[in-house]
């Protein structure tokens, strides 16, 4: 059995290898310094939410086809109407759904269920019309440069509320677009950089001890009285007694951290309401448990990224939009069942759900008759629930065909400003020098979309 | 949509927004903001000029609403409230018979113009107290000239000159403690030869120092011991593998090209072994420039040495590429290449120019394309993208024809193969996602297969001619500032040249050449006050934790101002005099007190100089991601010493990635860090959790910081149990007796023998160990209970700050 963290600082103290200073600040109130990149920060108004859950569909995902309705492009299907080619009309047909009557299509009718806790946007618009630019346009705010991810920037203005699990966390099966970069840290620290998580026995790598439980805890005790020899004379360094906490994080991650991961304890209905068979870590079901469970524990930013181990298989339906069916089952349920699992539990008012993807399809095709859409940037939808969002309320508009926005446009660097802005934080203030200049996640762009706020 | 990058007006905007407090109506918002985004940079571009601080023109300025209001010679400029009453529209619409504005100059287009008349309409809102903007960059770079200490030329200081190492060691030593004396401290003691074989082993080698070679040391009573040691260690060919390393840093070296399919690119280690092969060799700093800038246009002894030179343009190859088409966006590329140039060489930071003239340094926009029309007219190899597989404009080793007749052949054979893999690959397009066809499109798939299966033998038969990832000679012109940075608006054509607060100096009309080779003379002259303050900066930065100017790669005006300016200027002055021998300025450096003192506190100084700016005592330092790994395997007896050649890459002409299927391999290593395959999109989670670099960005200074993932990585990753087997394996193999055990750990890891109070811990902590491994449930074959004990033993001693940190 593993010993608790509690346990263990009290062995160590009782072997007389912690400092004496050091024990209250253990056990009590964990006092880091000033220097901590993960102290909590204060937020610059007050905040609506507390935590977001970002959820990334890869590759693409049609607005037409699932939360944009153009039933002109069903009238004038297969018709060259104008310049950019034939007309495609949508492949599933729209409802109304819940009091408000948001029309989304049949490919999310568990979506649809949660209508009324949705806001939706319907006039995103992106720079960048791949998915490497996209992807990390989306995340970064820049589809040219390196820059933080939202995550990062999200992890730096507002710091952990728990130390013992890293404060920005993605689950991704396989790797996005743009790879690491799109959790990356890139010039903030790189405590705050995204922990990447898969859906394997161990998600956060070295979490589980090789060593036997009392062998390491044998270790540790050794390692205390190294590091408390080494530390005579050298006192006033504080890297060092920084360095000598940090273990003591990481056995708290240790022990608690398994426990994320073991669902062991979540009721048949819960597995249920999730679509998730117990033991199976194979679908998005088990993505979005395991979110709420970190955003039980307090992880500030948690990212699902809809990624096939073969990142190939994704909503990027250039050839077949059928496969729509398919990968909109995998995300459908589960994802309305995070909101009202949420909602329950009395979590939605202060956890932002977000959901989106790099850009929309375009509603026009080259030729008669085909059977997928190619990359569309200049329109696409994304929604946000709780965290203060005004639920069944829909933002901007296409023109008729989906085409292009109309109304309400809303870029990435808006996106994130309304994040950070539910956050608590100015996206115009939350700054950081590199090489000689303030940078900001929204550069010098971002308006808050003020209209789906509550 | 292409460009990402701050414009001016909105960069002003965004300040202002910062600077204002309080809260502003919101009409007042969007008038300031209309101002922003549509006045101030029409007044400034197009009137300020003539009518601004400088020059009043007509007796008429127009930087502030008063000035404005009060008007010229012909009265107001402006009637708030009544735009096309007012005399500024009136002139820049041309309706006036006698006076039209701006002259001998494009009119304004008529959406700017009803802008103006719009803001006058609404009042003429000028934000409160902000003046119009700044003076023309001609101005402001004089200004900088004469007042930024790093445009100034490097003080002469005659001592520089002297031939008496030691006594330039010792003037460094009385500029240190003439702070010291001013500021009451009291320098540390000299550290222990045991802290200081340690000290300068890992400085310039990124290793530790055997326990023979700290014996050796410690016995050695020479006065000459220290200088030996150094020299020994300078001569060591992990001293470039250390030192190179910090050169990679800074110009983002990476195996892969960064585009979304992360292209490999095969050849890319020949620069990293040239900067190793380069530090080693000490190849003078001003020739490694040029070398890197130009080294294709340099004169060379023989075919060997031109082969090298090529390679070192390498420095500009490994650019950073980005997305599907990186081909096509060249000017994204450059941007990359230019600001690291500055970083990089000068300390300055190049890439704001692109889109408008530098907030706070005096590099305009101009200077930028200066610099642009150089590597425009360079040619920049391509590895390959998504909408681009095939590799191009590498440089051959072989002159063209001899090449032709090498490869044609082979080429001939290969050419058939791909255009009958074309045709089926077409064929097998159409009937893509066709039920009914899917007989047909196996077959055509298994007949691709078998296709590229000869394809790929008739590629490894290719004969194995020198290749590089090197740039080469374009076609030679200059360009055009692009507006915003948007290459789709160009503007004036700059000639190619320099930057002008560094001289300015441009390429004589009609020149036959890029200009690289100009250009890196421009970089490499003794005379240009940034080079060699720069390169000196770093040097003492990865001596002592912190450059004297703490920004290294910063020099400008919002870089940090040095500590100690007048030692600086020594420095490089001696680096100049020299002969620009970086080992020379290891060797002086070293031989500072400074340098060798101990790195304890006294609490005094603590509280006078609490970052040790004044240099007080020598700084602790944690070992890098590199020198961790590196120890680790030399301790375990498991590092592989010779230096490596090419990545196991598949074979260059079988490269074929989109960003759907990105290239993310990995290749295990026992060689040291250095290298290990650095790829831009996948980063190496190691070197990544404990602050290495990525290859994206430069490096100039690496942070050390303690995470709770670092914790557990100590206690759980598979490496580090592996490595303290080993370890453990070792010592029971090498010692005798648990005593002679620790005594031997704790002289590898820590560098220092065991107390008698540390053995007699480390017995009884031995014998826990094996307790607690007996009494555990056994998950593994191969235990052994004294191996398992002392591998823990080795895993709590690797954990610990005594190995992880330097004094």
């Amino acid at each position: 059995m593993q010993p608790t963290r509690r346990q263990m600082i009290r062995s160590l103290a009782a072997g007389g290898l912690l400092l004496p200073g050091m024990l209250s600040e253990l056990l009590g109130h964990q006092a880091y310094g000033a220097s901590d990149p993960l102290s909590s920060e204060k937020t610059h108004h007050t905040p609506r939410a507390k935590r977001v859950i970002f959820i990334y569909m890869t590759g693409g995902v049609s607005h037409v086809d699932s939360f944009d309705p153009k039933p002109e492009l069903r009238r004038y299907h297969n018709e060259k109407i104008a310049d950019p080619g034939f007309c495609k009309g949508a492949d599933w047909d729209f409802h109304r759904y819940g009091d408000c009557g948001m029309e989304i299509s049949t490919l999310f009718p568990e979506m649809g269920s949660i209508a009324d806790r949705i806001g939706l946007i319907r006039s995103m618009w992106t720079d960048n019309g791949d998915h490497f630019g996209a992807s990390i346009a989306i995340h970064t705010g820049s589809s040219n440069f390196n820059r933080p991810s939202m995550g990062s920037w999200v992890s730096y203005g507002l710091g952990s509320e728990n130390r013992n699990l890293p404060s920005f966390m993605v689950i991704s099966p396989g790797l996005p677009y743009g790879g690491g970069q799109v959790w990356g840290s890139d010039f903030l620290p790189v405590a705050h950089q995204g922990t990447r998580l898969r859906p394997v026995a161990q998600p956060i790598p070295n979490m589980h001890p090789l060593a036997p439980g009392s062998l390491q805890q044998t270790e540790l005790d050794m390692l205390g009285y190294l590091n408390r020899q080494h530390l005579m004379g050298r006192e006033t360094d504080p890297n060092l007694s920084a360095r000598i906490k940090s273990f003591e994080t990481a056995f708290g991650m240790q022990s608690e951290a398994p426990e994320v991961f073991d669902l062991s304890g979540e009721t048949e209905e819960t597995h249920a309401l999730y679509g998730l068979e117990p033991g199976s870590r194979d679908s998005f079901a088990w993505q979005c448990l395991v979110a709420r469970r970190l955003a039980e524990r307090g992880v500030r930013f948690i990212e699902l990224i809809d990624t096939d181990s073969n990142s190939g298989n994704n909503w990027d339906t250039h050839g077949k939009m059928a496969r729509y069916n398919e990968l909109a089952k995998n995300v459908d349920r589960p994802v309305a069942a995070l909101v009202k699992d949420l909602d329950r539990r009395g979590m939605l008012d202060d956890t932002l759900v977000v959901w989106t993807t790099e850009f929309g399809r375009n509603p026009f095709a080259p030729n008669k008759g085909a059977t997928g859409r190619g990359h569309h940037r200049h329109a696409f939808s994304t929604w946000m629930a709780g965290g203060g969002i005004r639920g069944g309320v829909t933002h901007g508009k296409t023109d008729q065909w989906g085409q292009h926005v109309v109304e309400g446009k809303v870029t990435v660097h808006d996106l994130h400003a309304t994040i950070l802005h539910q956050l608590g934080i100015d996206h115009k203030r939350l700054t950081y020098r590199h090489a000689g200049r303030d940078y900001r996640l929204t550069d010098v762009h971002g308006r808050v979309v003020h209209n789906l706020l509550g | 949509m292409d460009h990402a990058c701050l414009t001016l007006p909105r960069c002003l905007l965004c300040l202002l927004l910062l600077l204002s407090c309080g809260i502003c109506a919101a009409d007042a918002r969007k008038d300031e903001a209309h101002f922003e985004r549509h006045v101030r940079p029409v007044l400034l571009e197009h009137c300020s000029a003539c009518h601004g601080q400088e020059i009043q023109e007509g007796d008429l300025r127009v930087d502030s609403r008063e000035a404005l209001l009060q008007g010229g010679s012909r009265g107001p400029a402006i009637q708030p409230g009544d735009g096309n009453g007012s005399l500024l529209v009136a002139v820049v619409r041309h309706t006036l018979t006698d006076l039209a504005m701006p002259p001998e100059a494009e009119p304004l287009t008529p959406k700017a113009i009803k802008h103006l008349a719009r803001w006058i309409d609404r009042g003429a809102v000028w934000p409160a107290k902000m003046p119009l903007g700044e003076s023309p960059p001609s101005a402001k770079i004089a200004h900088f000239i004469k007042n930024h200490w790093a445009f100034a030329p490097v003080a002469e200081n005659n001592l520089s000159r002297r031939k008496d190492r030691s006594k330039a060691s010792d003037e460094i030593d009385r500029m240190i403690e003439a702070k010291h004396a001013s500021a009451n401290l009291t320098p540390s003691r000299p550290a222990s030869p045991e802290q200081l074989i340690r000290r300068v082993t890992f400085d310039l080698t990124g290793l530790p120092p055997t326990p023979a070679e700290i014996d050796a040391f410690v016995a050695d009573v020479s006065p000459d011991s220290y200088t030996q040691l150094i020299e020994r260690l300078l001569d060591h060919r992990a001293y470039g593998e250390r030192w190179g390393r910090h050169w990679l840093d800074l110009v983002r070296y990476a195996d892969t090209a960064g585009d979304a399919s992360d292209y490999p690119v095969p050849e890319a280690f020949q620069y990293r072994n040239y900067v190793i092969d380069s530090f080693n060799r000490d190849l003078p700093y001003d020739q490694f420039i040029r070398e890197q800038l130009a080294g294709d246009l340099l004169n060379s002894a023989d075919d060997d040495e031109r082969w090298r030179k090529v390679i070192a343009t390498g420095y500009l190859a490994i650019a950073r590429r980005i997305g599907v088409s990186p081909h096509a966006k060249k000017h994204v590329m450059l941007e990359d290449v230019i600001d690291n140039m500055g970083k990089t060489f000068l300390g300055l930071s190049l890439g704001c120019a692109r889109c408008h003239d530098h907030k706070f340094d005096p590099v305009p926009t101009s200077d930028y394309y200066a610099l642009y029309g150089i590597f425009d007219s360079s040619t920049f190899p391509h590895a390959g993208a998504e909408h681009k597989q095939r590799r191009e404009n590498f440089v051959y080793r072989l002159p063209a024809e001899e090449l032709e007749k090498v490869l044609q052949p082979h080429r001939d054979k290969l050419a058939p193969v791909l255009a009958e893999i074309n045709e089926l690959r077409d064929r097998r397009k159409v009937i893509r996602e066709r039920p009914e066809k899917k007989e047909e499109f196996d077959q055509l798939n298994r007949e691709i297969q078998k296709l590229w299966g000869k394809y790929t033998k008739i590629a490894h038969d290719f004969p194995d001619v020198d290749m590089a990832y090197a740039v080469s000679e374009g076609s030679p012109h200059d360009a055009k500032v692009q507006r915003q940075g948007d290459p789709g608006i160009k503007r004036e054509k700059v000639p190619r040249g320099f930057l002008q607060v560094l001289g300015g100096q441009t390429l004589p009309e009609g020149h036959a050449q890029s200009g690289r080779l100009e250009l890196a003379s421009w970089v490499s002259d003794p005379q240009n006050p940034l080079t060699a303050r720069v390169m000196v900066n770093r040097i003492w930065h990865y001596h002592f934790g912190r450059g004297l100017v703490r920004t290294t790669s910063d020099f400008g005006l919002r870089g940090e101002l040095p500590t100690h300016p007048e030692l600086l200027d020594f420095l490089a002055g001696y680096f100049v005099e020299h002969g620009w021998s970086v080992k020379e300025m290891h060797r002086l450096i070293m031989g500072t007190a400074a340098y060798q003192r101990s790195s304890e506190s006294i609490a005094a100084n603590e509280l006078s100089d609490p970052g040790n700016l004044l240099l007080h005592r020598s700084s602790r330092r944690r070992l890098s991601a590199e020198e961790f790994r590196d120890t680790v395997l030399a301790i375990s007896g498991q590092l592989d010493r010779e230096p490596a050649g090419p990545h196991p890459f598949p074979h260059k002409r079988t490269l074929h990635y989109r960003q759907h299927e990105p290239f993310q391999e990995t290749y295990a290593t026992n060689k040291r860090s250095i290298y290990l395959l650095q790829s831009r999109l996948r980063k190496i989670p190691f070197i990544d959790l404990f602050d290495g670099p990525d290859g994206n960005l430069p490096f100039a200074e690496r942070r050390s910081t303690s995470t709770p993932l670092q914790a557990l990585y100590l206690m759980n990753a598979p490496f580090i149990h592996e490595q303290s087997r080993a370890v453990a394996e070792r010592i029971i193999r090498e010692t005798e007796g648990d005593e002679a055990g620790i005594d031997w750990a704790y002289r590898m890891l820590f560098g220092r023998h065991a107390g008698a109070d540390e053995v007699r811990v480390g017995q009884e902590f031995l014998a826990r160990a094996i307790e607690a491994g007996a009494s555990a449930e056994k998950t593994e074959d191969d235990f052994d209970p004294k191996r398992d004990a002392w591998a823990a033993c080795v895993r709590s001693m690797f954990a610990s700050n005594g190995f992880l940190y330097v004094d």
